[in-house]
């Protein structure tokens, strides 16, 4: 909780009732390798932070096949985002790939803190320009970038993330196959 | 629900028809499956001829097939590995059978997550081969370095166990007609004979597992090729004294030729019948998902040309898998 208080700190003044409501609003879990937090086709009622270990989260198409939209690594927020705000069923399936600890908060509880301690609204609007920044980056990388560009830059932003998946989920990140990361991995290997 | 069902034993288009029959229910122990693909196994074909009436007898109406993955949409009180949701495989048990329908209920122990990085074609295609492949060369102790000739390196269970054994580090023969030749050794077979222009006999020796898919000669002529102490695994040839016996044949005796071979060379010779394991099934799901183990498919069939599908089963011309889209 620690972790989350002083990110938080980093970017606005916390008043000590906003920062004890964050307290009573927040629960600390540790979940292990293969738990899931979120299913596909479920409702969904909570939001995630983490502080150590990895998270993914996924959809799966008509024939079955995974797609992975995030990782989430230490210090990342993480949940079914598009469900949430447009009030459906989950899209995506939120798994723990690593033995992980998180901060597990109720979204309806999370959202109160905006009308109760307005000095999270700037917070709140930080966070989302870098989350819309970084969408946008993902999606102009896809379109225009080769997929041995988009390897080393996933490289750079998730470092030791490859000790914590397996090779079909950095592929379906990536959008190629598995035998196509196989191949950029051994040219970067020749490098 | 829709289903596909045996009503008599007999030729294929005389004995399977489509009927509308209730969803199945579930006990404390089942999940019940929406099922999104099913696959169909020479057993099938075997089960509507009437030829296992003896050891596999079916009801009439029967739903027909094995092989199936799916979306778990109900579960029993006492099932706590799946949950609602979850994508699964499983190669369902003998007494609940028939996966060629809308829906179908299956202990959960028969059950595993389907790996993520395949459709629900390719992971229907892969339970009761798989299992047959994994369960006959974990029996025979497989590991690295073991030299292992698996016959008919393109069909089924051949094509996986090929695989399998390769992720175990072994060296592998295999025996495939011309035209499969290409193909097979992409599965990472190291000498893949060509049984219509070599004799196997001569270019395999002194191997520490043959694993016998074909049966009849090939049962006795394995003990040619085996080193002392080698070990027979099959899944087709007589049966060994032990299987005989859990099957109930208390007074069997194994084929006098066969006795002899296997003391001559201090052999094991043991017949496998694939048991369904969800534990096992979770160990091929991560062989899959790190490339290890690709399904082979052959042709899918809408649902409502599975008569088509057996057909093309009988046929035995199949490279792979046939399979069925059922939604």
């Amino acid at each position: 909780m620690e972790a989350l208080i002083n990110k938080i700190k980093s970017s606005i003044h916390l008043s000590s009732e906003a920062e004890a409501y964050l307290f009573s609003i927040s629960t600390e879990k540790t979940i292990l390798k293969g738990e899931t937090l979120i299913r596909q086709g479920q409702t969904v009622k909570k939001t995630f932070f983490v502080t150590d270990g990895c998270l993914r989260s996924y959809c799966t198409d008509k024939n079955g096949k995974e797609h992975t939209l995030q990782f989430a690594i230490k210090d990342w927020w993480i949940s079914d985002f598009i469900a949430i705000y447009t009030n459906e069923l989950a899209t995506l399936t939120v798994e723990c790939l690593t033995d992980s600890t998180i901060i597990e908060f109720n979204t309806k509880e999370l959202d109160e803190i905006h009308t109760r301690f307005p000095e999270f609204e700037s917070y709140q609007r930080h966070n989302l320009e870098r989350h819309v920044v970084s969408l946008h980056k993902r999606i102009l990388n896809q379109l225009q970038l080769s997929a041995p560009e988009r390897y080393e830059l996933f490289l750079e932003q998730y470092p030791d993330i490859e000790q914590h998946t397996r090779n079909y989920h950095i592929a379906s990140y990536l959008g190629i196959t598995q035998q196509s990361l196989s191949r950029i991995r051994v040219e970067k290997a020749k490098k | 629900m829709k289903a596909l069902q045996l009503v008599k034993y007999g030729e294929i288009k005389d004995s399977l028809t489509f009927n509308e029959i209730s969803k199945p229910t579930i006990n404390s122990k089942d999940v019940l499956i929406e099922v999104k693909a099913a696959a169909i196994n020479p057993i099938d074909k075997l089960i509507i001829l009437g030829n296992l009436q003896g050891m596999l007898p079916v009801p009439f109406p029967s739903t027909v097939a094995y092989d199936v993955s799916g979306i778990v949409v109900d579960k029993g009180a006492e099932v706590s590995d799946f949950e609602i949701g979850d994508l699964i495989y499983s190669r369902v048990p003998q007494e609940q059978m028939g996966t060629i329908a809308a829906y179908v209920a299956v202990t959960s122990a028969a059950v595993s997550k389907k790996p993520g990085n395949i459709t629900f074609e390719e992971a229907a295609s892969l339970p009761l081969a798989g299992l047959t492949a994994m369960q006959s060369l974990e029996y025979a102790g497989i590991k690295e370095n073991d030299k292992v000739l698996i016959h008919a390196g393109s069909g089924g269970v051949g094509s996986l166990a090929i695989q399998y054994a390769k992720a175990k580090g072994a060296y592998v023969y295999t025996t495939t007609s011309s035209d499969n030749v290409k193909w097979v050794k992409e599965l990472g077979a190291d000498r893949v004979i060509d049984y219509k222009t070599e004799d196997y006999k001569i270019i395999v020796k002194d191997v520490d597992i043959v694993f016998d898919t074909l049966g009849q000669n090939y049962t006795l002529e394995a003990f040619q090729v085996i080193k002392q102490g080698g070990k027979v695994i099959t899944v087709i040839g007589a049966l060994d004294e032990d299987t005989a016996k859990m099957f109930g044949m208390a007074d069997y005796k194994m084929p006098e030729e066969l006795a002899k071979r296997i003391s001559a060379k201090e052999a094991t010779y043991k017949y496998i019948f694939m048991q369904p394991n969800g534990a096992h099934l979770n160990e091929i799901k991560l062989l899959v998902e790190d490339e290890k183990i690709k399904p082979i498919i052959d042709k899918i069939y809408p649902f409502s040309e599975s008569i088509e599908a057996f057909t093309h089963l009988a046929s035995g011309r199949a490279k792979g898998k046939i399979v069925i889209k059922i939604s």
